[in-house]
């Protein structure tokens, strides 16, 4: 008995860390949006934006903390704090998987496409994201864009006087994911 | 034995989950507190500084208009025909906690500099429970034909804000000093008050609040303590200042050198102020 029980724990062990092989993190992304009012247009950025990529387990998951996004005018960012309602809210999130092909083995920069669940504002939606994916010596370099349409996720554009902000903003993100450690050699 | 057992499948799933289960990332916070925001909605109330600073690399610019008394009537269009002291008004944040500034008014044609910093910022998580804030002054009157030595002209101030907010009402004590170089007849060369500013958030966009500043010790001969009521309008870009107050200086040693007029008698006249602020982060 105490000879099948190590052995589960070794065999549980070493899937664990096969399973590890191939995730990728960061915790130092870039996300980046970009949104207009007539004449004029702005650029929010955060350098804080988390990601795995889980190749192995088909997994693409990432968050952002509202609060670290920084337009360059500390009025203009509490306006949009408070019109995301960031402390009840306060991530925007996308958990999905990728449903194009990918060939880990290459070091070209790949098209890719994610399908899954993005929230903001406490809405849900599903949606289909293109971008690339390209190994690196250290991991992965990731980049991907969209389109963010305000009235999908409930978010009332803020208005100056007469004017009210685009409600399609572009949404930039782009992050290097660190291999994982991988334990596989040494177990 | 079986105990042994369960201990290393235990074992087996704990050492084993972090990898084997790590569905999604665990969400944390990167900003878990901030500042209180809003205290006061903008740098001044209607001529007293508050606790409130641009923050860094942003440019608060201000437009003050005080008027003539609202008694003067109809045939003085309630004091706007006695024309204005105008003050224009710029801040620009070093950083989120301290800023410089540079303002000119139309009385005396004082040109005014000054810095403000921010020692304590109230937080949302009460880590911090007030704001205070330090700021100093140096007046310049620039009239010409008066033949004042460039000291005599200068005139300075300082003064010690310590502000709270609580759930849409906020309050600010402001102890302050002044100095004026040169002074004509009984006037004093120095000059201790006490501000007092309140503001009650109606909603989003309006908000009311006062200001009050009792000058204690010797006073000018005739002087009296100022106040003033403003109805505040935040329109997202710019916030409007429209109020009624007895003084119709603008920065405080001139306030509490010069006001003649009791707001509670009904000696008050109508103003505005205009801030906006511009962000120069190149976005």
């Amino acid at each position: 008995m105490k000879f099948f029980s190590v052995s589960v724990f070794i065999v549980i062990l070493m899937f664990s860390t096969t399973a590890q092989a191939q995730s990728y993190i960061t915790e130092t992304g870039r996300a980046a949006f970009t949104s207009s009012v007539p004449l004029h247009s702005f650029t929010g950025r955060s350098e804080h934006l988390n990601g795995l990529i889980d190749l192995e387990e088909n997994l693409v998951d990432f968050y952002i903390d509202l609060q670290t996004l920084d337009t360059g005018n500390g009025k203009r960012d509490r306006d949009m704090y408070s019109t995301l309602e960031v402390e009840e809210h306060p991530f925007a999130e996308f958990t999905g998987s990728l449903t194009s092909s990918y060939d880990p083995e290459s070091a070209e920069e790949q098209n890719v496409t994610v399908t899954g669940d993005f929230s903001i504002h406490g809405v849900t939606q599903s949606i289909e994201v293109d971008g690339t994916l390209q190994k690196t010596g250290a991991g992965l370099q990731l980049n991907a864009s969209w389109i963010l349409n305000m009235a999908d996720y409930n978010i009332e554009p803020p208005g100056i006087l007469f004017y009210r902000v685009d409600e399609e903003i572009e949404v930039r993100i782009e992050a290097e994911l660190e291999q994982q450690d991988d334990e596989t050699n040494e177990t | 034995m079986k105990r042994n057992s369960i201990i290393y499948l235990i074992a087996g799933i704990v050492l084993c989950f972090p990898a084997v289960c790590h569905a999604q990332l665990e969400r944390e916070r990167v900003v878990t507190s901030t500042p209180v925001e809003d205290t006061f909605w903008a740098t001044k109330n209607v001529g007293m500084s508050t606790t409130i600073n641009p923050s860094g690399n942003d440019l608060h610019s201000s437009v003050l208009h005080t008027f003539g008394l609202v008694d003067g009537g109809i045939d003085r269009f309630f004091g706007l025909d006695d024309g204005a002291n105008t003050r224009l008004g710029l801040i620009y944040g070093i950083t989120d906690r301290v800023s410089i500034g540079l303002g000119r008014m139309t009385f005396r044609k004082v040109v005014d500099i000054s810095t403000k910093i921010n020692l304590l910022r109230q937080s949302t998580d009460d880590s911090v429970p007030i704001s205070i804030a330090m700021k100093g002054a140096t007046g310049i009157s620039t009239l010409s034909g008066l033949g004042l030595e460039f000291s005599d002209r200068l005139s300075y101030f300082t003064s010690v804000m310590i502000a709270k907010k609580f759930n849409g009402f906020s309050v600010q004590l402001s102890p302050m000093y002044s100095h004026f170089n040169r002074t004509l007849g009984q006037a004093q060369k120095d000059l201790l008050g006490l501000g007092v500013l309140l503001n009650v958030e109606l909603n989003e966009q309006f908000s009311l609040s006062g200001e009050y500043l009792p000058v204690f010790g010797d006073r000018n001969p005739g002087t009296e303590d100022a106040m003033a009521i403003a109805l505040n309008i935040n329109t997202g870009g710019h916030v409007f200042q429209i109020f009624f107050a007895s003084s119709q200086w603008h920065n405080e040693q001139f306030i509490m050198a010069n006001n003649r007029d009791r707001f509670w008698e009904g000696d008050f006249r109508f103003g505005f102020n205009i801030h906006r602020v511009f962000g120069l982060g190149g976005r």
